[in-house]
């Protein structure tokens, strides 16, 4: 079957790759915040620190015990030196039990806010990202793709207008947009809050008193990505489009009398294709793209949970989120492939071909 | 004509890709190129003459074989710069030659710049005058212009002009006449005379047109999937072909001009 | 091959059709048409200056010209494609006797246009749009112009059509043009052009970029088509004028927006009566035994831009024989030698100075 059909063969070729890949960001997700100095330990004893030495002790045996981070004895008591310190698990051993729990979908247990899961971190903080991306990158490249075939179907005034802004726009960092917006619309003017992502006198619930102070608190910074997204999008669109207007294509369908509307739909289409591919992978980017926006607005999405995990030394919040990302733009580059594939006889053809 | 030879082939091959999947567009090919000699490769597209010639400006690498230049590896010289300062090249396309936002004459300019020592600035501009003399074309006519104000006949007159400037020892000229107007064409064939004759020059003509490779080498290698299968003299070719692949060519060129010349000049207004 | 050979084309004339005799009605008749555009600085452009002819129904008439001298404008006008910056300055364009000039675009565009005159492009290659079927862009064409068609029809129509031009009607339908060899894409461009019978054709050099014997092959599908009939009349417009021998029946030759030689194509290859067209002619090299060391014509220069007036002949800037009263006296197209040239020296030994000495 597989010999017959060569784009279930490239469908399930680029499909291995992607899992190796995922293999090795597990790995590197693993390694990388473990290859620092810093004991999490001691950073939670410091903090919870009430004096007895015993007591503490006991909490830290649980500790080493709860996240694997000593060898333990057939009592579950925790194997120490000579001097008393505890022996450390070796990373490799803590890399295989991370793996075997990882896989179960156990992201293991906050450092900092001990002792809450880091799944129950996540689950917190990413509808809030999720709810200021989603719409934000959607209706952003929907507007975007419309004012940019707008600009490059009409020319003239429109595009005169058009072009120049959406440059503008989209050559100013998110970092500078957002701060500005909090300067001048929160802190200056004070038409929307400057920070946060409701009132503090709401608690997350489905209530209206809830919901109506979400959305005020939700314009900025769904205004400052809108803009960003519509910018970037609308200036790719416009030069696909005028390049597409200009082929060979086109001028003989023009020759051959074929409708005006027709001819539109033909370049609309396949400008659309390359600009089909950006909106899969800035939706793959979209849980840990809006790092900046969030800490600018203090926005209490999964960009905000990240800082406050670096900057704690959380481990296991930072791999967890960080796995979150990596696996979210697999899998976009992988549905790029395929969706590029299905819809681009061209790229079948040369998939056709690669996997041959 | 001299025995010196310029380039010697042994048995050279270009593969691309490999396993199932390869593509031999140059197959074991054997030849030499003679100092001041002009020869042409002939063949329909995708034969494998434009990768030979790539081969021979070191931009491709042949996968086996020998490729000898001035009796040396064609590598021996180190810096491919200190090979193109020797062998250079023109091509179809003279547009995409010369970078679109910068005047002609500043671009004939800069090719001073592949020089080891470049001469005085007074000096630049005679040579850039000299080389548009060179193809006919007055300096005035081009001062301040930009590639995209000039026909194609005249932009591949302008990368013929940058030959005259960097005289190398060999030209390789790649289907130089394929997008310029039938009239032009042979002024374009007399400048690789020329070039031959007053710089005695080397020159490898590549072209699908065998009309025109007769006309202006001393040597005909036919080319067919990667293989040269007829050469010689161009007159031997062309009366006594051994190939079937140059029998076709001969063949599907139109026979007008057999006609036109046994016509004879034409007739004065036939009343 | 006999100096007197018919003027029908190519070794297999004897089995193609027998030239039908020219019906006194033309099908394209263009009388004194004028086009010109606009620069983007303003400047007016009078890219056709009064050209006329008419083509009747089974000709083929040959257009050639080196680029620069107007045959691509010639043809927009010709196809009433008046599209700004082009403007119809005067003059008419007659297709089966119904004036094209005054039509809106997008009546142009419903009843003229693939309907009645059709163009077979340049780059077939990429003349198809590359993300839709054969069969899509086809019934495209055909609802373009008829929108009560059905899909059943249109479907029978395409490959009814597709099997005649020689084609494996199924599966080159349902390819994506990306899926199919180069000949093939030729022949379905070739086919959708004519799928709706135009009564004109336009080739617009088909045939250059393509090496020798593809450019054979493509000639000899547009014979079989017009033996099929589903060509009628032709216009073939080309660089190459020695081309021409094996296409059209006769051959205007167009300088700087005008006719400069319009007759048979024996008068114009093999007895030129102008210099442009001799030299466009004498320029041509072929593989001769024994002509190796024969000069060919080279013409330099380009083609002066039409931007203003200029007195006298059009071609004298760059005529190898032109005369002291050639740049001054205007040049009218007058009948020298049976067919129409544009030079003061036409029935002088002047002009076969150009591409003699054979």
């Amino acid at each position: 079957m597989l010999r017959k059909n060569p784009t279930l063969r490239h469908i399930l070729g680029r499909a291995a790759w992607y899992f190796v890949t995922f293999l090795v960001a597990v790995t590197v997700n693993f390694f990388l915040p473990r290859l620092g100095d810093a004991n999490p330990i001691d950073a939670i004893l410091a903090k919870t620190n009430a004096g007895d030495s015993a007591g503490a002790r006991e909490k830290e045996e649980a500790y080493l015990r709860q996240f694997g981070l000593a060898e333990v004895d057939a009592q579950g008591k925790v194997i120490r030196t000579a001097d008393g310190k505890p022996v450390r698990t070796g990373l490799g051993k803590q890399f295989v039990s991370y793996l075997g729990l990882t896989l179960q979908g156990d992201l293991g247990t906050s450092f900092l806010q001990f002792p809450k899961p880091v799944s129950e971190i996540i689950k917190d903080a990413l509808p809030w990202t999720l709810c200021l991306q989603l719409p934000t990158i959607i209706f952003g490249w929907l507007v975007g793709n419309l004012l940019g075939a707008l600009a490059a179907y009409k020319r003239g005034v429109f595009d005169r207008i058009i072009y120049p802004l959406a440059l503008l726009v989209s050559a100013v960092p998110a970092f500078c947009v957002g701060i500005l917006m909090v300067y001048y619309f929160g802190i200056k003017l004070e038409w929307f809050p400057a920070v946060g992502g409701y009132d503090a006198g709401t608690t997350p619930a489905l209530s209206s008193d809830f919901l109506s102070s979400a959305a005020y608190y939700y314009v900025m910074p769904f205004l400052s990505i809108f803009m960003i997204v519509v910018g970037g999008q609308s200036i790719g669109m416009r030069s696909m489009v005028i390049y597409e207007l200009g082929t060979d294509y086109v001028k003989y369908a023009k020759l051959l009398g074929i409708k005006e509307n027709k001819i539109l739909l033909y370049t609309f289409r396949n400008a659309m294709l390359p600009q089909l591919t950006g909106l899969a992978l800035a939706l793959g980017a979209m849980v840990g793209g809006a790092l900046i926006t969030e800490i600018i607005f203090s926005y209490p999405g999964l960009g905000m949970a990240i800082l406050t995990a670096i900057q704690g030394n959380d481990y296991p919040v930072i791999t967890g989120c960080t796995l979150l990302i990596t696996v979210c733009v697999l899998v976009a580059n992988f549905s790029v492939d395929i969706l590029v594939g299905l819809l681009d006889p061209r790229i079948r053809a040369a998939q056709a071909a690669e996997s041959n | 004509m001299t025995d010196a030879l310029k380039f010697q082939a042994k048995n050279i091959s270009r593969v691309f890709g490999h396993g199932k999947k390869s593509v031999t567009a140059v197959d074991n090919v054997t030849f030499e190129i003679r100092d001041r000699e002009i020869i042409s490769l002939v063949g329909q597209s995708g034969c494998g003459k434009t990768v030979l010639a790539k081969m021979l400006l070191r931009l491709e690498t042949p996968t086996s074989g020998e490729l000898l230049f001035n009796g040396k590896p064609i590598t021996a010289t180190g810096d491919p710069r200190n090979h193109w300062r020797q062998v250079q090249a023109v091509f179809q396309d003279p547009f995409s030659c010369f970078n679109q936002f910068f005047t002609i004459r500043s671009q004939l300019k800069s090719s001073f710049r592949l020089f080891e020592t470049k001469p005085s600035p007074g000096e630049i501009e005679e040579r850039v005058d000299q080389a548009l003399l060179a193809v006919n074309i007055k300096p005035k006519e081009v001062e301040g212009k930009y590639p995209f104000e000039l026909s194609g006949g005249q932009m591949q007159r302008m990368l013929l002009a940058r030959i005259f400037i960097l005289k190398p020892q060999v030209l390789i000229a790649d289907e130089p006449t394929s997008m310029v107007d039938a009239c032009s064409r042979a002024s374009i064939l007399d400048y690789l005379l020329k070039l031959k004759e007053e710089l005695s020059m080397t020159i490898v003509f590549v072209t699908h047109d065998i009309g025109l490779a007769y006309y202006i080498s001393d040597s005909l290698y036919i080319m067919h999937k990667g293989k040269m299968v007829d050469r010689g003299a161009p007159d031997d070719v062309i009366k006594h072909p051994t190939s079937d692949v140059t029998k076709q060519l001969l063949e599907d060129i139109p026979d007008v001009h057999r006609q036109w010349i046994a016509r004879g000049t034409p007739v004065h207004a036939a009343e | 091959m006999t100096v007197s050979a018919p003027v029908r084309p190519l070794e297999q004339a004897a089995s193609g059709p027998t030239p039908k005799p020219a019906k006194s009605n033309a099908v394209l008749e263009v009388e004194d048409l004028r086009v010109h555009y606009v620069t983007r600085f303003g400047h007016k452009i009078q890219a056709v200056d009064g050209v006329s002819f008419s083509l009747k129904q089974g000709e083929i008439l040959g257009i050639a010209g080196e680029s620069g001298c107007g045959k691509t404008t010639l043809v927009s006008g010709c196809m009433g494609l008046y599209i700004p910056p082009l403007f119809h300055t005067s003059g008419d364009v007659r297709i089966d006797g119904k004036s094209i000039v005054g039509m809106t675009l997008e009546q142009n565009r419903k009843e003229v246009l693939g309907q009645k005159i059709a163009m077979i492009p340049q780059g077939a290659l990429n003349s198809l749009n590359p993300t839709r079927k054969i069969k899509d862009m086809a019934a495209d064409m055909i609802l373009s112009h008829d929108e009560s068609a059905d899909k059943k029809s249109i479907n029978d129509r395409l490959r009814e059509r597709f099997t005649r031009i020689g084609l494996d009607a199924d599966h080159v339908l349902n390819s994506y043009p990306v899926e199919l060899p180069a000949g093939t894409k030729q022949r379905c461009v070739i086919g959708i052009s004519t799928l709706l019978n135009p009564k004109v054709v336009v080739a617009d050099e088909p045939t250059s970029a393509l090496d020798v014997s593809t450019q054979k092959a493509v000639i000899k599908l547009l014979f079989e088509l017009m033996d099929q009939e589903i060509i009628s009349s032709m216009l073939f417009i080309t660089h190459e004028l020695p081309l021409l021998r094996h296409v059209s029946s006769s051959i205007a030759v167009m300088y700087a927006g005008e006719f400069v030689e319009y007759g048979t194509t024996e008068q114009v290859i093999f007895e030129g009566r102008q210099p442009y067209s001799r030299a466009l002619m004498g320029s041509m090299l072929s593989a001769e035994p024994g002509q190796k060391s024969r000069k060919p014509v080279a013409i330099e220069g380009a083609p002066p831009k039409l931007d203003k007036p200029i007195p006298g002949c059009r071609f004298a800037e760059r005529c190898p024989v032109a005369q002291p009263d050639c740049r001054t006296t205007e040049q009218v197209l007058r009948i020298v030698a049976g067919r129409q040239v544009r030079c003061k020296y036409a029935d002088t030994e002047v002009v076969e100075q150009v591409g003699g000495g054979l």
